[in-house]
């Protein structure tokens, strides 16, 4: 996982299972700022289909910790310069 | 001449081989069902083999299996010694609470502080469920029997394939076909006797399984597919179980203990459930089996370790209520939370075989507020689990197989093996070249390279699926795609519009899903030069072209 320290002005997103096969990518970095319930729309802009296809069913966690985006405190978390955002599928196969 | 009594020799040399190839292969087939009725036999005849000093049944084996080189003292021995012990001595006046040879055989793990003494009494007394005795299942079976809880129940409905056996360790060659359950209870027998087997051999479903975990004290969550962990998952809030729950597809596993503490629905002070982590179910066709994505064996057994270590660290700590179903532990009000607290905060373990930093622990959230199984906005109840009201299979949905095709664009394995015979013909017979076909295999190219028919050309599905198609030619005023706008066309795009139009191209893959959609896709992007190329699926893949045309085709 290239999780390599994100440049100033962004955060890094790190993809896992599903979410890494439709991206083809382990991680990436984006613009920060950026509001935890925006940024589903923002990665489907990128990948079109992904909300549909992997992320409505994944896990959010920023810095290790889970976020509930159904929850009003949860959505309105600003993702800050530096943050380590992962995007975690359930895998169910075993 | 010569040699012609040698083909003959080597001839009737291969025919003697195959037989009694054939007939060993049935010996050990009739040797592990022989073997597992024995077990069987053994748990209803055997009375028990030491002190008991909880609730639990504790049954001894017979030491039956001719694998076990290592195990057990003389039989005679043993049962005069058993004789000497339980027949005179009633249990009340034993005088160490655990057997002899409990105390050589968990010897390792007694003298651990983590364990010890109250430890292994606790693992005697608990009776811990396994759901699914596949690449997860088998090694945490095998470390749950090792340490020696009192009670392993197994749930598998499947039987033992060859396919699994990279993987699933308590399995063997000798019992491929033999159901996975049988087949695991003969090999854990043999690495631990002394811990009571209890088969259930058929799958979980919603009307049985409130039934068959409301039996256990704590259940391992091993299954393969979403609806079933939702289903596990709500039966174990219902009955306040704590459940460890484990994944693991190609190179990646997820690890969580749900619902611990066990609490009613309602009680935030319980663990969260899998719905408050997955509150929805993956879309059915982005589901990956190990059968389509892969697994790495260590990667599956890996989680599975960490399964078993998980539950005797619950085990062990002494915070359950060992023994009782959840009828009973309602009268017991007097409960334990204040040891409750000693349950770690519930987290999510991922592992990454192939990252630099292979595990991370995400910090879980409490119970969901909205949790339909765990809060106490709760809609789950036994009630709608019984009546069948909660369609666990639907609610996850259902993959049906790719039908997007016309019957013109497709064609049999054994119609394409008719086109390479006559085209080999026509070669042969005139010197006018026939036009030829293309055939485009959209494997991914590590399936391609483990077989590939003669002169398939490789394109694989990932790159067609990712390649966008140009806005269309009529709605830019031009008959051609245009590609105006466009950065530079993929490279295997422009290798395909360089063939010779006049040959057709037939497209396959390893089922006949990924074919269709390809054919589909080559069309929007204009291979078929506006209908005069024609473009067609083989039928059902290299899986009807080893069916039907060549045997020898490798079956991964």
């Amino acid at each position: 996982m290239a999780s390599a320290k994100a440049p100033a002005n962004h955060f890094s997103v790190l993809y896992f299972a599903a979410a890494s096969s439709f991206t083809s990518k382990n991680s990436e970095h984006l613009k920060a700022p950026l509001k935890a319930s925006e940024l589903f729309a923002a990665l489907e802009r990128q990948y079109p289909g992904f909300k549909e296809k992997v992320l409505n069913s994944c896990a959010l966690t920023v810095n290790l910790q889970y976020v509930d985006l159904d929850e009003e405190g949860d959505r309105n978390i600003t993702i800050q310069e530096g943050d380590e955002v992962a995007i975690i599928p359930p895998v169910s196969s075993g | 001449m010569f040699f012609a009594g040698f083909d003959e020799k080597i001839a009737n040399l291969q025919a003697q081989i195959h037989t009694h190839e054939t007939q060993l292969n049935s010996l050990k087939r009739q040797l592990a069902t022989v073997e597992f009725e024995a077990a069987q036999s053994s748990i209803q005849q055997r009375p028990p083999t030491y002190p008991s000093t909880s609730s639990a049944s504790h049954t001894a084996y017979e030491n039956h299996d001719p694998h076990d080189m290592s195990f057990g003292f003389p039989e005679d021995w043993q049962a005069e010694t058993l004789a000497a012990l339980s027949a005179s001595n009633p249990p009340a006046l034993q005088r160490w609470p655990l057997g002899k040879e409990e105390y050589k055989r968990y010897g390792r793990q007694l003298i651990m502080p983590e364990v010890g003494l109250k430890g292994q009494l606790a693992l005697k007394a608990s009776k811990v469920l396994i759901v699914g005795a596949g690449g997860l299942g088998c090694p945490a079976a095998a470390y749950l029997a090792g340490a020696g809880v009192g009670t392993l129940g197994l749930v598998d409905g499947d039987t033992v394939e060859e396919s699994n056996l990279h993987r699933q360790i308590m399995h063997g060659t000798g019992r491929v076909g033999m159901g996975k359950v049988n087949s695991a209870i003969v090999g854990l027998t043999s690495l631990n006797p002394n811990v009571k087997y209890v088969p259930h051999r058929a799958h979980l479903t919603a009307e049985s399984s409130l039934d068959i975990v409301d039996q256990y004290d704590l259940v391992l969550d091993c299954t393969d597919n979403p609806a079933s962990r939702y289903l596990i998952s709500d039966t174990c809030v219902l009955l306040s179980k704590p459940l460890v729950s484990a994944s693991a597809l190609r190179t990646d596993g997820q690890l969580m203990v749900l619902n611990n503490p066990p609490r009613p629905p309602g009680d935030s002070s319980g663990g969260p459930c899998y719905r408050c982590v997955f509150p929805k179910p993956p879309p059915p066709e982005s589901v990956t089996s190990c059968g389509e994505g892969g697994i790495l064996g260590p990667v599956v057994g890996v989680m599975g370790v960490l399964q078993a270590l998980e539950a005797i660290k619950i085990i062990s700590s002494g915070s359950l209520k060992l023994g009782t179903s959840d009828k009973e532990m309602k009268n017991h009000t007097n409960g334990n939370s204040a040891k409750d607290s000693t349950a770690q905060p519930p987290s999510l373990l991922m592992f990454s075989a192939f990252s630099p930093q292979p595990f991370r622990t995400i910090r879980l959230r409490s119970r969901k507020l909205s949790c339909p199984a765990c809060s106490a906005q709760a809609t789950i109840t036994s009630e709608t689990l019984l009546s069948g009201s909660l369609d666990y299979v639907q609610f996850c949905g259902t993959t049906h197989p790719v039908q997007i095709l016309n019957a013109k664009e497709r064609i049999s394995a054994t119609e394409y093996a008719a086109v390479r015979e006559e085209e080999v013909v026509l070669k042969e017979m005139s010197f006018a070249q026939p036009p030829g076909h293309v055939l485009v295999d959209v494997r991914e190219k590590v399936q391609w390279e483990l077989a590939a028919l003669d002169g398939a050309i490789n394109i694989p599905f990932s790159k067609i699926a990712s390649t966008k198609v140009p806005i269309k030619a009529d709605e830019m005023g031009s008959k051609t795609p245009n590609r105006v706008g466009v950065e530079s066309e993929a490279f295997w795009l422009q290798e395909l519009r360089s063939l010779p139009t006049d040959q057709t191209m037939f497209v396959v893959c390893r089922l006949g899903n990924d074919s269709q959609l390809a054919v589909r896709k080559f069309k929007e992007l204009g291979l078929d030069h506006d209908g005069t190329r024609a473009i067609k699926d083989i039928q059902n893949g290299l899986l009807a072209w080893r069916r039907d045309v060549d045997t020898d085709f490798p079956d991964y």
